[in-house]
Formats: C-alpha cells, sequence, structure tokens
C-alpha cells in the first residue's frame, strides 16, 4: 500500500505518462484511445479525492519533496510540492472537470480526425494545471504554465478548417506568452534577490523585507497570472479561444485553466507576497476585478453567438472571484472560492450545452437557431439549470455564492468606511441582472420559440454525452441547497490554509522557520454570515407548489380541461396568434431582444465593440498598459 | 555585478515588445517574441554569474570546500526558457503559416474575424 | 415537533402565506381598478371582481400550442406564485416576521426578480413572437429598476447598521422601533420616492405596463396563455402589489407596533392600500405608457439618482 504522500505527484505523472501512452498506442486504436483517456483521468480524479480526507478534513499539510532533496541548511535545493487545502482545492476542480470533459468528448469528437494527437494534448492540459495546483517550486508554476498555454493554443487551433480557430489559437498564443515571459521575467528577478525558487522559502525571506527589485517582480507576476486569468484588460484571447476551440475545451478552459490563473494570484498574493492585508493591494484587485466583471458582462450582452457569449461570461465570473477575493477578508475568500467552484460547474455544464447544440444542429449562431426545448428537452433542462445558477436565482449554487460575495464587498464597505466598495458591490448585483439577461436571450433565442428549418433534424445527444451534463447540473443543485456542507468541508479549510502563511513556510522548510523569520499570519476575522436555511425554504417551496398544483388539477378537472394538440395537428386553436393573420414561423431570435437598452447604451457598445478590434497588436497593447499600471500602482503603494 | 548584461536584457525585451505592439506583419510578431524571449534568457543567465567563478561543473570527489563556482540554476532555468521559447516559435510560425494559407495575408489589420 | 410543523403549515398556507396574501392582493386590485374608475369618472366594478375574474379563469379550457414547450409553459405561473409566497414569509408584518432572524435583504432581491423571470420564461416558451418581443421588453425593465433598488436597499441598511454589516429585516424593523421611522429621517425620503417608483414597475402597471403593452404587443408574455395558468399569472400581478408594498412598509414605516399581531396585519393592509392607491392608481390614471428607451432612460437616470443622493447622505452620516 503506498502511502497517500505519494498520491499528488503519481496523478500528475500518471496523466503525463497517459500523453505519451496516447500517441503510442493511441493513433489508429479507438478502444485504446478512449481506453486511456478515461483511465488516466479517472485515476487523477480517485487520487485526488483520496486526498481528501487526510488533507481537507484532518488538516494535514503535505510535503514531498522530489528525488528526496529536501532543504540543506535551511536552502531549498529540489523541486517540492506542497498541497495545503488551498492547492487541493483547486485540484479538485481540475480533475472533475477533466474527467467530466473526457467523458463528453468521446462521442462529442468521433466526427474528427487526428483524435490520437488531440487526446495528447488534452491530457497535457490536464496534466499541466494539476501540476500547477500542486507545484510548491516557482519555476515548476512556470513550467506547468507554460505547458497549459501551449497545450491550450495547439487545442484551439485543432479545428483549424472553421476558419477563425487558427487566428484565435494565434493570438492566444501572442498574448499567452506575453504573459508567460511577464511571469518568467518577474521569477528571474526573484531569484536575484532570494537565491531560491521554494514557494515558502521565497514566502519566508519575503515578508517585511521587499525591495524595489522584489515588489517590481511582484507586478511583473502579478501582470503575468491575470493573463492567465483572463482579467481585463487581459481577457481578449479568452473570448476568441473559447468561441474556437472544440467544446469540451472550452469548458476545460473555463473550468480549469482560467482556474490556474485565479489560483496564482490568490498564491501569489496571499502566501508568497502576503500582501493581502495592505489596503493597495486590495483596492487594486477589487478594482480590476470589478471592471472585468462589468465589460464582460456588457460585452456578452452583445453577442450573437453562444459560445462566444459563454465566454465573455466566463470573463464576467471570474471578475466577481477576483473582487471578492481582494477583500482580504475570511468571507470574502470563502465567497471567492465558493464562486470559482461554482463557476466550474455551472459554465461547464454551460459550455456543455452549447456543445451538444453544436453537435446536433451544427451551428452556435444564436440568429439561426430556435426552438430546440422539443426536439432536445434533457439538454434544455440542463441548460436552464446552468442559466438560473449562473444568474444567481435560488436556490441554485449561483445565489449562494454570490449571496456571500455581496455580504463581504458590503461588510468590507461598511468596515472600512470606503465608499468604493459600496459601489463595487452595486455592480455586482446590477451585472448578475445582466447575466441574468443575457441568459434569458439565449433561452429564447436557442431553446424556446419556433424551429428554424435549419433545427429540424435536431436530436437529443447520446447517452455519454448527457450524463457529465447531468453530473454537473446535479451538482449545481446540491451545492447550492447544502452550501453550509461544502462551506464546512472545503471553503473553511481552504481559506484558512490561504491566511495560514506559518504553517505553510514551516511544513516545507521545518518547524519553526516562519518564526526565525518573524512572519505571522494575516489577521482576518472569522466567517459571519447570517444564515438563512435553503433546505428549510426548499421545504417550502416543495409543500406550497404541491398544494398549488392540487387546486390547480382539482380545480380544471370538472371544467377547465388541459388541451394539448397531440391527435389535432390542423385545429387553427393550437396556432400561435398572429393577429388573424396566417399563422408563419416566425422567430424572435437573439439579436433582436433588449433593444431598449442597447438603443440607449448605444455609444458604449460602439467605444466597446471598437475596442475589441481583433487586431493582435492592440491587445498587446492592451497587455503591456494594464501590466504597467500593475506594476506602478505596486512599485509606488507596496512597501 | 555586471550591468552591461542588464541593460542589454532590458532593451531587448523593450525591443522585442516594440515589435509585438508596432509591427503589423505576423511573422514579426514572432520574432518580435522570441527577442523577448532571449532578453529574458540573458536576464536569468546574468543573475547567477558571479565574478571569477568557474563552470559548476564537478563531480562528488572533485568538490572541495571553498571551490568557487557560479550559480548553476539560473543555467538550468535559461536551457528550460530556451527549449520553450523554441517550441512556441515553432508552433506560432506553424500557425502563421497556415494563417497565410487561409488568409491570404499576414497582414495583422486584415486577420480580424473574430472581433466585437 | 410536530407544533413546529403545523406553526409553519399555518405560516405557509394561511397567515401570512398563501391565503392571506390572495385575499389581500386580490383585494388591492380590486380597490386599484375602484379606485382608477372614480378618478377617470367611471363607475367601475364591484371590489370583488378580481376575485370573480380569478374562479372564471379557472373554469377555463387551458390550450397548449403548437409552438410552445409544455412543461415550461404550464410551471412558470406556479413557480412564479410560490416565490411570491415565500417573498411574504419573509417580509416581517411589523414586529411578527414568520422565519424570525432569517430574512435577508440579498435573499429578497433575489426572490424578487423569480416572479419576472417565471412570466419571461413562460412567455419564452410559448413560441409566439408578441411573446418574444414582450419577453425582452420585461427584462429590459428589469435590468432598469434594479439598479435604483438594490441603492434603496443599500442606504437602508447602511442606515440601520451604522458601521456594522446588516442586511436583516427583522434587524432593520427592530432598528426603526427604537430609533423612528426610516421615512422619518430626512435623508431616507429621497431612496423612499424612489422605491415609490420602482414599485409600479416591478408590478407592471401603467405607465410602466411596456412588457404587456395590451394596444400594441397583445399582453406580451401572457398572449397565448388561457385558463388557470392565465389566472395564475393575473394572480401573481395582484400578489406582487401586496408584496411590494408590505416590503416598502417594512422598510420604511417599520416603527409602529401595537403588540397584537392582528391589529399589525390591519394597519398594514390599511398602509397597502394606501400606498397603493398612491404609488400605482394616482401614476396609472394621469400618464400614458412610456417606450422602453424612455422607461430604461428614467429609471437610471432620474430613479438611480434619488436614490444615489440618499445612499450619499447616509454613508456622509448627515
Amino acid at each position: 500500500m503506498i502511502s497517500y504522500v505519494h498520491f499528488p505527484v503519481l496523478a500528475v505523472m500518471g496523466i503525463f505518462l497517459g500523453a505519451f501512452l496516447e500517441e503510442i498506442f493511441g493513433v489508429h486504436n479507438k478502444a485504446a484511445r478512449q481506453g486511456i483517456l478515461v483511465a488516466t483521468t479517472g485515476i487523477a480524479f480517485l487520487l485526488i479525492c483520496a486526498l481528501v480526507k487526510p488533507v481537507m478534513f484532518d488538516g494535514e499539510v503535505i510535503s514531498y519533496w522530489m528525488g528526496d532533496h529536501v532543504p540543506v541548511s535551511g536552502y531549498a535545493i529540489g523541486i517540492g510540492y506542497e498541497i495545503d487545502q488551498l492547492g487541493l482545492f483547486f485540484a479538485l476542480l481540475v480533475v472533475t472537470t477533466s474527467l467530466l470533459s473526457s467523458i463528453f468528448s468521446l462521442r462529442y469528437m468521433e466526427r474528427d480526425g487526428m483524435l490520437g494527437r488531440f487526446y495528447v494534448l488534452f491530457l497535457m492540459l490536464c496534466g499541466a494545471v494539476l501540476g500547477l495546483t500542486l507545484t510548491g517550486d516557482i519555476f515548476n508554476l512556470f513550467i506547468m504554465i507554460e505547458i497549459m498555454t501551449f497545450a491550450a493554443v495547439a487545442l484551439t487551433a485543432f479545428r483549424g478548417e472553421r476558419g477563425f480557430a487558427l487566428e484565435a489559437a494565434f493570438k492566444y498564443l501572442v498574448l499567452g506568452s506575453m504573459g508567460s515571459s511577464f511571469t518568467l521575467a518577474g521569477i528571474a528577478l526573484l531569484y536575484l534577490q532570494c537565491h531560491t525558487l521554494n514557494m515558502a522559502q521565497l514566502a519566508s525571506m519575503l515578508h517585511g523585507n521587499m525591495t524595489p527589485v522584489s515588489v517590481f517582480a511582484f507586478g511583473l507576476m502579478l501582470t503575468g497570472l491575470s493573463v492567465k486569468a483572463f482579467i481585463v484588460p487581459f481577457h481578449t484571447p479568452a473570448a476568441d479561444a473559447y468561441a474556437a476551440a472544440p467544446t469540451c475545451i472550452s469548458m476545460m478552459f473555463s473550468g480549469m485553466v482560467n482556474k490556474a490563473g485565479v489560483y496564482g494570484v490568490i498564491r501569489l498574493v496571499y502566501v508568497i507576497f502576503r500582501a493581502i492585508d495592505l489596503p493597495a493591494m486590495q483596492v487594486l484587485l477589487a478594482i480590476f476585478g470589478a471592471v472585468t466583471m462589468f465589460i464582460g458582462v456588457t460585452m456578452a450582452l452583445a453577442q450573437h453567438d453562444f459560445k462566444r457569449l459563454l465566454a465573455f461570461h466566463s470573463i464576467s465570473q471570474i471578475g466577481y472571484v477576483i473582487t471578492a477575493a481582494a477583500l482580504g477578508t475570511t468571507l470574502g475568500l470563502s465567497g471567492a472560492l465558493f464562486h470559482a467552484m461554482n463557476h466550474t460547474l455551472f459554465k461547464g455544464l454551460l459550455f456543455l450545452c452549447a456543445g451538444s447544440v453544436l453537435y446536433s444542429v451544427g451551428t452556435t449562431d444564436l440568429d439561426r437557431l430556435g426552438g430546440l426545448s422539443k426536439k432536445m428537452p434533457q439538454t434544455t433542462i440542463c441548460f436552464l439549470i446552468g442559466a438560473f445558477s449562473i444568474s444567481g436565482l435560488p436556490p441554485f449554487n449561483g445565489f449562494a455564492s454570490k449571496w456571500m460575495v455581496y455580504q463581504a464587498i458590503y461588510a468590507k464597505a461598511v468596515e472600512s468606511g470606503n465608499f468604493l466598495y459600496a459601489l463595487i458591490t452595486v455592480v455586482a448585483v446590477v451585472v448578475s441582472v445582466m447575466t441574468l439577461a443575457s441568459f434569458i436571450k439565449v433561452t429564447q433565442a436557442v431553446f424556446f420559440g419556433q424551429c428554424p428549418v435549419s433545427c429540424a433534424g435536431a436530436k437529443e445527444v447520446p447517452l455519454s454525452m448527457r450524463i457529465p451534463m447531468w453530473v454537473m447540473s446535479a451538482l449545481c443543485v446540491i451545492t447550492g441547497v447544502f452550501y453550509n456542507q461544502v462551506e464546512a468541508w472545503f471553503l473553511r479549510p481552504a481559506v484558512s490554509a490561504a491566511f495560514n502563511v506559518t504553517h505553510y513556510i514551516d511544513v516545507m522548510m521545518g518547524e519553526g522557520t516562519a518564526a526565525a523569520f518573524g512572519i505571522s499570519n494575516v489577521k482576518a476575522a472569522a466567517a459571519s454570515f447570517s444564515y438563512w436555511d435553503p433546505i428549510l425554504w426548499l421545504l417550502l417551496f416543495v409543500v406550497v407548489m404541491a398544494a398549488t398544483g392540487i387546486v390547480i388539477i382539482t380545480g380544471a378537472r370538472e371544467r377547465g380541461r388541459i388541451l394539448t394538440p397531440e391527435g389535432a395537428e390542423e385545429d387553427g386553436k393550437y396556432a400561435t396568434f398572429f393577429s388573424g393573420e396566417k399563422s408563419l414561423p416566425s422567430h424572435v431570435s437573439g439579436s433582436d431582444l433588449f433593444w431598449g437598452f442597447k438603443h440607449d447604451w448605444k455609444s458604449y457598445f460602439r467605444v466597446m465593440q471598437g475596442a475589441h478590434s481583433g487586431i493582435i497588436n492592440d491587445y498587446a497593447l492592451w497587455v503591456v498598459v494594464g501590466g504597467a499600471i500593475i506594476t506602478l500602482w505596486l512599485t509606488v503603494f507596496v512597501r | 555585478m555586471i550591468y552591461m548584461n542588464y541593460i542589454a536584457a532590458v532593451i531587448l525585451i523593450v525591443m522585442g515588445l516594440y515589435t509585438i505592439l508596432f509591427k503589423k506583419n505576423i511573422i514579426k510578431i514572432v520574432l518580435g517574441m522570441s527577442i523577448v524571449d532571449y532578453g529574458i534568457n540573458l536576464l536569468i543567465v546574468s543573475t547567477g554569474f558571479k565574478e571569477g567563478g568557474t563552470a559548476p561543473v564537478f563531480t562528488i570527489r572533485e568538490f572541495v570546500a571553498g571551490t568557487f563556482f557560479v550559480d548553476p540554476v539560473p543555467q538550468a532555468l535559461t536551457l528550460t526558457s530556451i527549449v520553450i521559447g523554441a517550441c512556441v516559435d515553432a508552433m506560432a510560425l506553424a500557425l502563421a503559416v497556415k494563417i497565410y494559407q487561409q488568409y491570404h495575408t499576414t497582414n495583422a489589420d486584415e486577420i480580424r474575424r473574430l472581433h466585437g | 415537533m410536530g407544533i413546529t410543523i403545523l406553526r409553519l403549515l399555518f405560516y405557509v398556507l394561511i397567515f401570512p402565506g398563501c391565503l392571506f396574501v390572495t385575499a389581500i392582493g386580490l383585494l388591492l386590485a380590486g380597490i386599484d381598478r375602484k379606485v382608477l374608475a372614480r378618478m377617470q369618472r367611471r363607475v367601475g366594478p364591484p371590489i370583488v371582481q378580481p376575485v370573480y375574474d380569478f374562479f372564471k379563469l379557472l373554469g377555463k379550457e387551458t390550450i397548449i400550442p403548437h409552438a410552445a414547450n409544455k412543461t415550461a409553459f404550464l410551471a412558470a405561473p406556479v413557480v412564479g406564485f410560490v416565490s411570491l409566497v415565500v417573498l411574504m414569509l419573509f417580509i416581517p408584518v411589523f414586529s411578527f416576521s414568520a422565519f424570525s432572524g432569517r430574512a435577508d435583504l440579498i435573499v429578497v432581491l433575489y426572490l424578487l426578480t423569480i416572479p419576472g423571470v417565471a412570466l419571461i420564461v413562460g412567455g419564452s416558451a410559448s413560441g409566439s413572437p408578441y411573446a418574444g418581443i414582450g419577453i425582452s421588453r420585461e427584462m429590459v425593465t428589469m435590468m432598469a429598476y434594479e439598479l435604483p433598488l438594490i441603492l434603496v436597499l443599500l442606504s437602508v441598511a447602511k442606515m440601520a447598521g451604522g458601521s456594522a454589516l446588516c442586511f436583516s429585516l427583522s434587524d432593520i424593523v427592530a432598528w426603526q422601533e427604537a430609533h423612528h421611522s426610516m421615512i422619518a429621517h430626512w435623508q431616507l425620503i429621497p431612496a423612499a420616492v424612489a422605491m415609490l417608483l420602482v414599485i409600479p414597475a416591478e408590478v407592471g402597471t401603467q405607465p410602466f405596463d411596456v412588457a404587456e403593452a395590451e394596444t400594441e404587443i397583445c399582453e406580451g408574455p401572457l398572449i397565448e396563455y388561457s385558463g388557470a395558468p392565465l389566472a395564475m399569472f393575473k394572480l401573481n400581478t395582484a400578489l406582487k402589489m401586496f408584496v411590494m408594498t408590505a416590503l416598502f412598509v417594512a422598510l420604511f414605516i417599520g416603527g409602529i407596533d401595537t403588540g397584537i399581531v392582528a391589529l399589525n396585519a390591519l394597519i398594514l393592509v390599511l398602509l397597502c392600500i394606501v400606498l397603493t392607491v398612491l404609488c400605482m392608481t394616482l401614476i396609472h390614471a394621469v400618464t400614458a405608457r412610456l417606450k422602453i428607451e424612455h422607461l430604461f432612460q428614467f429609471y437610471w437616470t432620474f430613479v438611480t439618482t434619488l436614490a444615489t443622493v440618499s445612499l450619499v447622505l447616509v454613508w456622509l452620516g448627515l
């Protein structure tokens, strides 16, 4: 029996090994290809889940030195993995996403060629993100980021015949490698200052000891990781890449690739530089988060492609995560992690629904779809669950996390007396309503309304594609209703790990190191919610629903009847009302909705669409300007 | 300390960024990316430099206390970084070729089917 | 345990749940129609007319059109009704609240959107292009009033909480009993006016009934509805009148408490009638329907400014 301390490294290596096996055996043999894929992602899933008990519940932090190169006289000389609760939380998201995505891809990708190569890249992507969340070495982190970007770019370009996939991949590659370069330059400068690459040791040496060079390095690394998290103004490649990649890959992008960036930002700001208790740091990240959520959602309202719309929503939801994480309070970080988790679930679900539509109709253009709810009833239900979750309607999970986020931001506003945070609360609520609006748009344009000719042949997708969708739908409801348990089992350990810097250092570098360097934990008040019991509410909902249903049915039985058009195809009574004209198929499609809103905001939309010009030089300029703002801000305000 | 190396690294990075920002030819943009990479490689390898140090190549028996050598870690990092940079360049050039086949242009202003 | 469940059932089904809400909601709708008619020098229907309408519609045939998705089409009105009932359980009737201490402003804010979402999903599921236009307008209306609404809620929360976070509705009511009603504090008067202007848009009465606009788009989302589901939607509109005015009372006039629940309920109903006449009937009688883009502008400029003024005043601690 292997001790569980080996599990993380086995999971990462297993996935990379699977990638090589895929290349050797999977190129021509379909059974081997699919077997290796599901086996490797499944094994990684089980290995990471086995860590939940020791790490999450028993509170152990695992340190693992590659080749047993333990630190010599206080200096880390080997590459170390350090699995604390925060890392494991993100690792769980990664393995869940990759398992579900691999199951979905089995049938979804069946019409493509070159699948052996596809799955090599697929597994490289999974392994890279998993390694990124588990590693305790900052250069290893960079390597994983590079593998991730590389695999993600290649996967984006996979359906190159679709015209814009290559373009999207190229933009992603240029901006992604700019982000990597910034990160690498930051790492080099940090190494110059501390002569170590171990995160724990860096954390012990940096705090209270920041030179201008290390602040500059901080700025560069924060920029680089923000590019990976697709925070505005670094978000432009995300929209293109998510729309162009095959849908199971888009799901992984929004479920784990941008989470990797978020994880990096949290790790950097909370642990390595331990800078989250500085008000300037909080304000900077909160502003970036608020801008991200607003620009993301308004751009989403202007889209007319299903997947591109979802991509902009991913950007917008990451804004929530960053804003909440920026507060530096326990409640804020809980909300951030919870929302990150929920985003993985519901956005993955929505991407899978988009993929199902693409699979059975062949297009994701909102103006050419319609009336699919009769053809694909299960996809419709899953989509509605996902849409209600992301819009934050109770009792779905998006509500629970957004509710934490609002409370956290407003509590911060009241506590610090800073009016900025009150404004951000308002922005967050308005963004939520706009999210609802754009999902109403998708619901109307794709699933309801009347069926155009192009959708007449649509069928429900195969079972192996429906299973991941149902699993994610169920998780959306479960995590929404039992959010107290989620909070107690996963969020609280992860949040306290993020604040417990001394323990992180001590586990890796030996007991007492943190004290020797004079590091103290960030002070954060314990999270306090005004609890609201969703189970009670759900119970009520069921009771009242049943009562109403009974009243309607018994009331309707005697006189009123429910008439459905089955068997009465020609009866004009069932036709759609057209003011006495002959009933013709006509559908209010996506672009026609929300006219008054778009009219009032037309100058804003004109500016924003001009800004998203599609020209790579402009996007690169955004990255450089954003990086300059972050770096300057930190240089001026962080000591 | 070797200031010349740091200055050269910064100049290279700035030149690379300039190329990415202002050159419209996508091949030149790829070149800009690699120039940034070279600048960073120079930066990393310079961080390990020590005046008068020897090359860090030893076996266990040769290693005696007091041997003065340059820091080996940045050299390993530079090697890794060069390899990664080469892969990125290869992939970017492959994409550029494919884009040229589809769009019949290498002008970044015309490669914008995805916008708005 | 048994007693708890019985009491819970009493809350849910009778007071302040289903029965109470339905009765008062229909009463308010009747009074609204009667007073409106008197303002326009008509005789008007009897006050119980909405009750007659409701039962008559229940007995009619329910037709589900070809293009409709049956499940969503039939479930939407029920979901809307349920969320309104639950909403009423969260709103304290002065010192009495069914779920004491659990009511939360953000929960209320989100529950308030569900009836609108139910209307939108139901209309969308009916497959009619008129309904398509209607839901588009309903959504824009929702976006329009949500911004001032959250500003109003935040200013009330800040007023009641001081330097602590206070999102609980019962705490807000308790604060008003200890101090004065919110409306008696001059800083909050703009917020109260803004809230009064939000109510008709939330309920969907003229001049903010762009989503249903009978004369242009034939009742919009409701166009394909008939029979029992239509009755439910009509009932939902009546319920919204009561729930929104009761929320206003809880937020702004919460300081009156007689100690007797029945008397409190009576005062609540009277206040709700006054508010209905004030912010729905009166405005209805003297205005014509807005265009959707004007509605959006109105809320994001005029009403938002009012609410922001209050928030800033409260924040500055004047």
